[in-house]
């Protein structure tokens, strides 16, 4: 490790970003370990490993991580590292097994991390192997409404204070139905671009008019999708709200209006408003009436890198990032509901999305900008909307007053900075929770 | 098909068919390219998972499950449709690619449409000097609607776990 380095990469009085952040091999260094090795990070979820002894291959940032539930049903966040050698543990994306064994020299060990058994033991070793001490690496586990959120610090606050008031927003989408949801999933794809470009892209919505206009349009001629244009989102109230580094888009919506879901089409607006009105009892009951009725969640970040629904961008060096795509489906949903959620999400979203693959080639240009030797110097302009922001009478967070703001990414780096001049935790400010959640809706689910 | 038709024939005809088809896409003419599917079309890109060789009935993702594409002919035609919008922005300047079709098997099925197996490997190049490798299979049934092959079901299965590739703009 080098000195301790200082950060002082967004001017809060003009937006200038240092654009270094995005390909500094020291800096991509420093962010392994001051975000990724303390931030709780999203890592899967419950459902991926439903029975006893399931798995399921994850990552906390580049670190290889198993999500497993052991034979009593707890769940565990192991690093996938041989604690003898180095090898990784399990080679499987998912699966069930009590036991893993490493392929090297036999190292096993339980699904719950200890080191069960270790070839010649009592011969080789002598009987002085503390085994005890060589169980794998685990990190801290919890879970928000069946998401499987990890840290490797001890030091960490809970996952609720971690959330925050975000989770009054969240809560809408992940916690609004009494049987919870299903993941499906994920789709992997390894993209050249920094991992903070698609972190950041989430509170963007001033580019989908221009960068994704030839998709909207042939959905509104193929599946009469509203226009898109500029005009409408300037003069959209929906609002960014911040809260402890996650940024939150939401609607205002009107009484009894469905929240915008992929698949919905002129065809199927139908079942959308029947499945959002015969489960408006439950979600008001969960999450009482402002939030079930006029709160709706769009895209969205959970600091550092879970994003819009349940994605991740997994660092793979300062200038790649390996995407995941999942889609989130209520558990007790019409079947039929379903397969039109997840055929729309597939269809706009992931490596072919029709709307996402327009995307990559804005955040590959903008991570690239960084590695040129005079463009590098030349900071990026995050000033939009600039001092129109601030506290809200009905919504908590720092709240936008419009939607076409850059508010979310200045506040983004901002928490960046934090968290990479800290000490350690005691150094990283939480706002406290203060928002009212009315309803039954808890952490747990 | 023709019932009288020979084995060879049949497999001459196919080839011939698949060529075509390559051709349409490296020449960029996707209009023509969606004429060749028939209106029920169901173009599925299953996702591939690691799992030990004892689970390998689990390593294709089915049906049902998140998929890379899955696909109808409306899907299909948006993509086309798009690419001529002047805004595509991931294929405009637009991909220059090699579709190379072969090893090819056929069986024909009791119903009058054939069963049609073929390897491919699709290079990409885009812009300055991205460019991509693509190897599978695909899985196709054809049908002979008056005297003319359409593909009514296409699955893709790629050799790849995680895509090491920005996008999937290019067709396959």
């Amino acid at each position: 490790m080098g000195a301790a380095r200082s950060y002082a990469v967004i001017d809060p009085a003009t937006g200038k970003l240092d654009r270094r952040i995005f390909t500094d091999e020291a800096v991509y260094a420093d962010e392994m370990e001051k975000i990724f090795g303390r931030a709780w990070l999203m890592i899967g979820h419950e459902s991926l490993v439903p029975a006893p002894d399931d798995f399921f291959h994850t990552y906390m940032g580049q670190d290889p991580v198993i999500l497993t539930r052991d034979g009593a049903g707890r769940l565990h966040a192991l690093l996938n590292m041989c604690r003898h050698r180095g090898n990784r543990v399990v080679r499987c994306d998912d699966g069930n097994q009590k036991r893993f064994m490493c392929t090297y020299h036999g190292w096993t060990y339980r699904n719950d991390g200890t080191l069960e058994h270790v070839p010649g033991e009592s011969e080789a070793y002598y009987s002085a192997l503390d085994k005890s001490a060589l169980g794998l690496v685990a990190a801290r586990v919890e879970s928000y409404a069946g998401i499987v959120f990890a840290t490797w610090d001890r030091d960490a606050p809970s996952l609720e204070a971690y959330l925050g008031d975000a989770r009054w927003y969240l809560d809408t989408v992940f916690n609004r139905c009494d049987g919870g949801m299903q993941a499906l999933g994920p789709m992997k794809w390894l993209e050249p671009v920094n991992w903070k470009t698609l972190v950041d892209n989430c509170s963007d919505n001033y580019h989908v008019p221009t960068s994704h206009l030839s998709s909207a349009r042939v959905q509104t001629r193929w599946l009469g999708r509203p226009p898109l244009s500029h005009e409408d989102q300037f003069q959209s109230p929906n609002k960014h709200a911040f809260v402890n580094g996650h940024a939150i888009t939401f609607r205002e919506a009107l009484d009894n209006a469905p929240r915008y879901m992929h698949g919905m089409s002129q065809e199927t607006m139908r079942l959308f408003q029947d499945y959002h009105d015969a489960t408006m009892p439950e979600a008001e009951r969960r999450l009482g009436a402002l939030r079930a009725r006029r709160v709706q969640l769009a895209n969205h970040s959970i600091f550092p890198n879970g994003i819009l629904g349940f994605r991740l961008a997994l660092p793979r060096g300062p200038r790649q990032t390996e995407f995941w795509h999942f889609v989130l489906l209520e558990r007790d949903a019409p079947e039929e509901l379903k397969r039109i959620i997840r055929i729309g999400s597939q269809a706009n979203n992931g490596a072919a999305g029709l709307f996402e693959q327009d995307d990559v080639d804005n955040w590959r240009q903008v991570t690239e900008a960084s590695t040129s030797p005079f463009a590098r110097r030349q900071p990026q302009d995050l000033s939009m909307g600039l001092g129109h922001a601030g506290p809200h009478p009905d919504y908590p967070g720092l709240v936008s007053e419009r939607y076409i703001s850059e508010n979310n990414q200045r506040l983004f780096y901002r928490r960046w900075q934090e968290f990479m001049n800290a000490d350690s935790w005691a150094d990283i400010a939480l706002d406290p929770i203060s928002a009212r959640f009315d309803g039954i809706a808890t952490m747990r689910g | 098909m023709a019932p009288e038709m020979s084995a060879q024939a049949l497999w001459f005809e196919l080839m011939q068919f698949y060529i075509r088809e390559a051709w349409l896409l490296d020449e960029r003419k996707f209009t023509e390219w969606l004429d060749l599917f028939t209106d029920d079309i169901l173009y599925f890109m299953p996702r591939r998972k690691n799992v030990l060789r004892r689970e390998l009935h689990r390593e294709v993702t089915p049906l049902g499950d998140l998929a890379i594409l899955e696909e109808d002919k409306r899907y299909l035609a948006m993509r086309v449709a798009r690419l001529d919008s002047g805004m595509a922005w991931a294929e405009d300047p637009p991909s220059r690619t090699r579709h190379l079709v072969g090893n090819l098997e056929v069986t024909p099925l009791a119903t009058g449409e054939v069963k049609a197996r073929t390897a491919f490997l699709v290079y990409r190049s885009h812009l300055e000097t991205d460019s991509q490798l693509l190897s599978g299979c695909r899985d196709d049934v054809l049908r002979n609607i008056d005297g003319a092959w359409r593909i009514a079901r296409r699955t893709i299965l790629l050799d790849a776990n995680v895509l090491l590739d920005k996008n999937l703009s290019v067709f396959l």
